[in-house]
C-alpha cells in the first residue's frame, strides 16, 4: 500500500458537500414504477439505484431505470410555456414556438376551455400516457369534472391491453398475469416479456424468474423472436406471427379430448362450465330467480348453480328441462375442441403437430391435478404449470380470443390463483391490517361469475355493459368490451361518426404526455386526427411528434420532480403476484422543478379554478381516492397534488401516516398471507369459459349498427373462443412473404425512452433494437445480408426504411422490429432519425381491428426490398 | 484476498442493467463501458439460441495490461487484487489497451459529454468530469464501493441476481463455491492471465 498514490487511497473528498441525500422515490421509465432511491449532492442527482426496502423491483432496476438520470437532465426537456405562431401543422412543419408566461398560457387555455364546456363539454378529448400510471387518476378527474365521456391512452390499451387486460380481469380479476414463479414448474409464455424486463412489475418479475428458472421451472416460449424470453427458455416454439389461439386450442384438444385430463373439482366449482346451455345458446335459467341452471347428477333434476354441491353438478350428458334440450357448458367446449386437431393445429400455426401434442401433454402431467400444497400451515391446491401471454398474442384483430384461448389451458387444469399456476396481480386483499382500508376481493354476481374486487378505471371488465348508441368519439358504447379504440384516430373516424348521426365533433385535445402519432398506427391516419382538432394543448417533458400539433405546449415536471401518494396502486397493477409482502411506495420530488416546469396535475387543478370547477374536480378525486370523513376534499379549496395525496395517505394509514411520514420512510408493507395470494380457493366466484352473453351482445350491437351499415361479424362474438385470421393471414398478393412485428425492445420502452442518451447508445450497439430482423436463411435466399438498407411495404403501400439484421432466431415468416423508434421530433435530436417506426405498417381502420374489443392489428404482410448495400 | 466475480449466464437475461448502473455509478463518457452485455446468437433456425455475455475487466492475476504499462500507472492493489490504473501517471500511450486480451480498456478521448454542442449535463458535470482526459480508463470492480462494504455496482444491482461479488482467496466465500459446484470457467484462459471473472454455465 505504500506505493500507492494518496488521491487513490480514498474515496472523494466530502467537507464540501452541504447536500447528500438518498431520497426514497419510484422509477417512471415504464409503468412498472419499481422504487428507487435518488443519490442527490449539492442538488444534482448523480445516482438512481433500486430501493431494496421495497417490494417493488426489490431493490434493482433495469438498465432504463438506472438511466432515468438522462431523461431528467437532457437539455431538451420543455422548461417554459410555449405558443406555437405557425397555424399550418403537419409532419415536418416548424410550429415556431415562442415562449409564453404562465398566466398567458393559462388564460389562453382556461377561456377556451370555460366556453368549450359551456357549448359541449364531450368536445373535449383527454389523451393521457400509459407510464406515469399512478397519475391516471388526475386526468380521469379532470374528465369527470368537466363532464366529456372522451378521453383514451394514445397506445395504451390498443397496443398493450385491449383484450390482454380484459381477459386478466374477467378470468383472474387482475391487470395481468404472470407465472406464480414460487412454485411454477412449466411455464409456457406466449408473446409475454414477464420477467425479461418489459410488463407489470418489471424488475420484481425479473429477480423471480431467475429465481424459478435456477429452481429448475422449465420455460416454454411461444414466440416468433427468440431475442428476449426466447433467449432464457427451455424450448423456444417458433410461431407464425398472430396465431396463438391457434396453438392453445389445439394444447387444449390434446388436454381434454386426447388425454382427457382436466381438473373436474375445478372446473365445476369455479367456472361455468356445469351451467346448462340450451339449443340458443344460452343459459337455461330458472323461471322464478333467473339463475343459470346445473343438472344435479345425485337428484337427478336441474336446479340453480347455487343450490347444490358443486361436486354433484354434471359436465357431460344432455338433459331436457322445462321442454328444453340442454347440454352443460362443457359438452360444448369438447365438441368445439374437436375441430383444433394437432394437424389444424400446425397448419394455423407451422407449428409440427407432434409438438404440439407433446407440450401439451407436458403442460397436462405437470399440472399434477388433484394435488394440494402446505404453504405457511394453509393448504392451498398445487398446480405448477402456467400458461401466460401478453402484447403479442392480444395484438392482433382476434385479441380477445387469442388471450382467452390460452388463458384456457390455465382452466382445463384448475391452475388459476393457485400455487404454482397462472396468477393475477394481487386480486385480493385483507386490508392494512392497521386501518382495515384496502380490503378487497372478487365477488360473484348474480350468474355466480367474478366480478373484481379492484380495477384501475370507473367501470370493472366483467359484467359486460350492454351496446348502446355510442356517444363517444371511439365508439365503446357500441362496443363494450373495448378500452381503446382504433376510432381515436383511425381513417374511417368521420365516416363512423356520421353512420351513428354524432351531433358533435371532437374539438379540443388536451394531451397529457401521451405520443399518439408515434404510439397508435400509421402517421398519416394519426396525424390526420389530430388535425381536425381545432386546438390542441400538450403537457409533455419534450416536444414529441404530437406535442409539435399543439397549438399550448405546458412543461411538465419529470418523474424525479413529481410527489404522488400512490406511485403502485391499485395493486392488480405492478406490485409482484405471489407470497411476499403488499407495499405501497410513493413517488416524491427529488430535486425542484427546474425552469417553469409545474406539475400538470396542479395545473388541471389551476384550470379547474379558472373555468370554475373546483367543487366538481374535488368530489371527482374524492371518488377516485375513495377518501372517507374527514379526509375527503373540501368542495371550494385548491388543492395541490402533494395535498391531496397526503389526504389520501393519511385516509388508508392513519392520522400518523400522512406524506411527511411516507416521504421520510418511501412506503408502508406488510406481508402477504397464503389465503390473499390463493385467493380462488377461498373465494366463491366462477369464472366463464363459456362467454354466454356474446350472444346477447352482438344480436345488441347488430339492432344498433346493422341499420346503420355496418356488418358486425358474429364470429367474433361466439361463446366459445376461435382462432380468427388476422387481416395479414388473407393477404396474397405476391411477394409480400414476412409477417412484420414489433416487439418491446430490451432498453426501451414504448416511444418515452428514445430521446434517453444512454438507452440511445445501448440500444445502438445492440444487434436488433435499431434493425429490421429476418430469418438468416431466408434472407441469404432473397440476397440479402445484415447491413443492407430495405424497404419494408404493407399491401396498402405503407412503408418503413431500415438495416436488415439477419438472424437465425427469427421465424422464416417473421419480420422484427423494435417498437416506436424512428422519431422526427426537431427538439428531440438523440431520437431523431434512430431506429424503424414500426407503426407506419399499421393500418387505421376497422377492418384492421378487432370487432368485438376494438384494438388494432398489429402485424402487416409486408414485401421488403433491398434499398442499399451493406456499407 | 483475492477480490473475484462470477456471473451466472443461466440467470442473465440482457437487460442492459449491468452496463447501464455502471456507466451511472461511474460516470463513464460516450463511447466508454466499464461493463457491458454482448448479445450473440449460437445454433440454426429453429434451434438457434440468443446468447448474453456480460463483460468487464477479468482483474488478471497475471494482467498483461501491468506488464506493459511504461509509467507504471496500471497496478494491482496488492492488499486485494483489483487491477487499476493512477490517472495521474498515465500518459495515454495505449500499450495496456493493445495487450488486454478482453479489450477491456478504454481511452478517455472525445466527446465527453452526450448532447454535444448543448453541453454537460448537471450530472455530467459532477461525475464525468472528474476523470481526467487523455488517459485510459477501467473497471476498478468499483474500489471505493467495495471498501465501504459495498457491492460494485453492477453486482448490487443486477435484477436477475447474476452476478456475485466476493474474495476468491477463500475457499468458503459464495464466489468460491460456486465455481466449485456449477463448474465456473473464465474468459480465454488460454491466454494465461489468470482471470478473477468467472462465468456459470446457461
Amino acid at each position: 500500500m505504500d506505493d500507492v498514490p494518496q488521491n487513490l487511497t480514498d474515496s472523494a473528498d466530502t467537507t464540501d458537500k452541504v447536500d447528500d441525500k438518498w431520497i426514497s422515490s419510484s422509477c417512471s421509465l415504464c409503468y412498472s414504477s419499481c422504487s428507487i432511491k435518488a443519490h442527490r449532492v449539492n442538488g444534482t442527482v448523480v445516482k438512481i439505484e433500486g430501493n431494496p426496502e421495497s417490494e417493488v423491483g426489490k431493490g434493482r432496476l433495469c438498465g432504463k431505470g438506472v438511466s432515468g438520470i438522462m431523461s431528467h437532465y437532457d437539455p431538451n426537456r420543455l422548461n417554459k410555456p410555449m405558443k406555437r405562431t405557425n397555424p399550418e401543422k403537419g409532419k415536418g412543419i416548424d410550429p415556431m414556438w415562442e415562449e409564453i408566461s404562465w398566466d398567458e398560457a393559462l388564460d389562453t387555455v382556461a377561456e377556451k376551455l370555460k366556453a368549450l364546456r359551456e357549448d359541449d363539454p364531450r368536445k373535449l378529448f383527454i389523451m393521457r400516457t400509459t407510464t406515469v400510471m399512478t397519475q391516471h387518476i388526475p386526468p380521469f378527474a379532470f374528465m369527470s369534472a368537466f363532464g366529456t365521456p372522451n378521453a383514451s391512452a394514445a397506445g395504451g390499451g390498443l397496443h398493450c391491453g385491449n383484450g390482454a387486460h380484459l381477459i386478466s380481469g374477467i378470468m383472474h380479476s387482475s391487470w395481468s398475469i404472470v407465472p406464480d414463479f414460487q412454485y411454477c414448474n412449466y411455464a409456457v409464455y406466449f408473446g409475454a416479456s414477464k420477467g425479461h424486463a418489459a410488463g407489470h412489475a418489471s424488475c420484481s418479475n425479473m429477480t423471480m424468474a431467475a429465481d424459478a428458472r435456477a429452481r429448475g421451472m422449465k420455460m416454454v416460449v411461444v414466440d416468433p423472436f427468440a431475442n428476449q424470453a426466447g433467449a432464457n427458455s427451455t424450448e423456444w416454439v417458433p410461431i407464425r406471427v398472430g396465431t396463438d389461439a391457434g396453438l392453445a386450442l389445439s394444447m387444449a384438444n390434446v388436454l381434454v379430448n386426447e388425454l382427457e385430463m382436466y381438473d373436474v373439482a375445478y372446473l365445476k366449482a369455479k367456472t361455468n362450465m356445469p351451467y346448462l346451455i340450451g339449443d340458443d345458446t344460452r343459459y337455461i335459467r330458472d323461471p322464478e330467480t333467473n339463475k343459470p341452471m346445473v343438472w344435479d347428477s345425485e337428484t337427478g333434476q336441474a336446479c340453480t348453480f347455487d343450490a347444490t354441491d358443486s361436486a354433484d353438478m354434471a359436465l357431460e350428458g344432455t338433459y331436457m328441462v322445462d321442454g328444453k334440450q340442454c347440454r352443460p357448458g362443457f359438452v360444448l367446449m369438447k365438441e368445439h375442441l374437436k375441430t383444433y386437431t394437432v394437424e389444424r393445429g400446425e397448419e394455423i400455426t407451422t407449428i409440427p403437430a407432434e409438438n404440439i401434442r407433446r407440450i401439451a401433454t407436458e403442460f397436462a402431467e405437470e399440472a399434477r391435478i388433484g394435488s394440494t400444497i402446505v404453504i405457511d400451515g394453509v393448504t392451498v391446491p398445487y398446480r405448477p404449470v402456467a400458461a401466460i401471454a401478453f402484447r403479442g398474442s392480444q395484438g392482433h384483430k382476434n385479441s380477445t380470443y387469442n388471450m382467452l384461448s390460452v388463458d384456457l389451458l390455465n382452466h382445463l387444469v384448475g391452475a388459476a390463483d393457485v400455487a404454482g399456476g397462472c396468477l393475477g396481480f394481487n386480486p385480493a386483499c385483507d386490508g392494512y391490517p392497521e386501518t382495515g382500508r384496502l380490503k378487497y376481493i372478487p365477488h360473484p354476481d348474480p350468474d355466480g361469475l367474478m366480478i373484481t374486487g379492484s380495477w384501475m378505471g370507473p367501470h370493472g371488465p366483467y359484467p359486460i355493459n350492454d351496446p348502446a348508441p355510442p356517444e363517444r368519439v371511439g365508439l365503446q358504447n357500441l362496443f363494450p368490451m373495448a378500452m381503446g379504440s382504433v376510432f381515436q384516430a383511425s381513417t374511417d373516424q368521420e365516416e363512423m361518426w356520421e353512420k351513428f348521426d354524432f351531433d358533435y365533433r371532437p374539438e379540443f385535445l388536451l394531451n397529457l404526455g401521451a405520443n399518439q402519432i408515434m404510439s397508435v398506427g400509421n402517421s398519416e391516419a394519426t396525424e390526420a386526427s389530430l388535425k381536425k382538432f381545432k386546438f390542441i394543448v400538450s403537457f409533455d417533458i419534450f416536444a414529441t411528434e404530437t406535442t409539435e400539433f399543439a397549438d399550448i405546449v405546458f412543461p411538465d415536471c419529470g418523474y424525479l420532480e413529481t410527489t404522488d401518494s400512490r406511485s403502485n396502486f391499485p395493486f392488480i397493477f405492478s406490485l409482484p403476484a405471489g407470497l411476499g409482502d403488499w407495499c405501497w411506495p410513493i413517488r416524491q420530488e427529488v430535486v425542484e422543478p427546474e425552469g417553469e416546469r409545474r406539475l400538470f396535475a396542479d395545473v388541471l387543478q389551476e384550470l379547474a379554478d379558472r373555468i370554475g370547477i373546483t367543487p366538481d374536480l374535488n368530489a371527482a378525486y374524492n371518488a377516485w381516492f375513495e377518501l372517507e370523513g374527514e379526509n375527503r376534499l373540501k368542495p371550494d379549496r385548491k388543492y395541490t397534488f402533494a395535498e391531496i395525496g397526503d389526504h389520501d395517505l393519511k385516509d388508508k394509514f392513519g392520522p400518523d401516516k400522512g406524506l411527511e411520514y411516507f416521504k421520510e420512510h418511501g412506503l408502508v408493507k406488510w406481508p402477504k398471507k397464503p389465503n390473499e395470494v390463493y385467493w380462488r380457493a377461498f373465494t366463491d366466484v366462477r369464472v366463464p369459459l363459456y362467454w354466454e352473453w356474446m350472444t346477447d351482445t352482438w344480436e345488441k350491437t347488430v339492432a344498433i349498427a346493422g341499420p346503420k351499415g355496418l356488418d358486425i361479424p358474429q364470429e367474433y362474438y361466439s361463446p366459445l373462443p376461435d382462432w380468427l385470421p388476422c387481416p395479414s393471414h388473407e393477404c396474397n398478393h405476391e411477394d409480400f412473404d414476412f409477417y412484420a412485428f414489433y416487439y418491446r425492445d430490451i432498453v426501451h420502452t414504448n416511444s418515452l425512452t428514445m430521446e434517453n442518451a444512454w438507452l440511445d447508445e445501448a440500444a445502438q450497439l445492440d444487434p436488433y433494437s435499431y434493425n429490421i430482423a429476418i430469418n438468416a436463411g431466408v434472407g441469404r435466399e432473397k440476397g440479402l445480408q445484415s447491413g443492407d438498407l430495405i424497404s419494408v411495404e404493407n399491401e396498402h403501400g405503407h412503408k418503413v426504411e431500415g438495416r436488415a439484421r439477419l438472424t437465425e432466431t427469427i421465424h422464416p415468416e417473421g419480420l422484427g422490429i423494435g417498437a416506436c423508434a424512428g422519431h422526427w421530433a426537431r427538439r428531440m435530436p438523440t431520437a431523431k432519425g434512430k431506429g424503424v417506426f414500426f407503426n407506419d405498417l399499421v393500418e387505421l381502420d376497422w377492418e384492421h381491428s378487432s370487432p368485438n374489443n376494438l384494438t388494432v392489428d398489429l402485424c402487416a404482410k409486408v414485401k421488403v426490398t433491398k434499398l442499399e448495400a451493406a456499407q | 484476498m483475492r477480490w473475484g466475480m462470477v456471473i451466472d449466464l443461466k440467470r442473465c437475461i440482457g437487460c442492459y442493467g449491468c452496463q447501464l448502473s455502471c456507466k451511472a455509478e461511474n460516470g463513464t463518457p460516450p463511447g466508454v463501458f466499464f461493463a457491458r452485455v454482448h448479445k450473440q446468437e449460437e445454433g440454426q433456425y429453429p434451434t438457434a439460441q440468443t446468447t448474453f455475455l456480460p463483460v468487464l475487466c477479468n482483474h488478471c492475476d497475471d494482467p498483461p495490461c501491468v506488464d506493459v504499462c511504461p509509467t507504471g500507472a496500471s497496478f494491482v492493489w496488492e492488499d486485494d487484487g483489483i487491477v487499476d490504473i493512477d490517472a495521474d501517471k498515465c500518459v495515454g500511450c495505449r500499450s495496456c489497451m493493445m495487450a488486454c486480451p478482453y479489450s477491456q480498456r478504454f481511452l478517455n478521448d472525445e466527446p465527453q459529454n452526450y448532447y454535444g454542442d448543448q453541453g454537460a449535463t448537471p450530472y455530467e458535470e459532477a461525475r464525468v468530469q472528474q476523470h481526467q482526459e487523455g488517459v485510459v480508463m477501467k473497471c476498478n470492480f468499483c474500489r471505493d464501493r467495495v471498501r465501504n462494504g459495498q457491492n460494485p455496482a453492477c453486482v448490487e444491482n443486477c435484477p436477475t441476481i447474476a452476478r456475485y461479488f466476493g474474495d476468491l482467496d477463500d475457499p468458503k466465500s459464495e464466489v468460491s463455491r460456486l465455481i466449485r459446484e456449477r463448474s465456473g470457467f473464465p474468459l480465454h484462459p488460454e491466454k494465461g492471465t489468470n482471470p478473477n471473472v468467472y462465468y456459470l454455465p446457461a
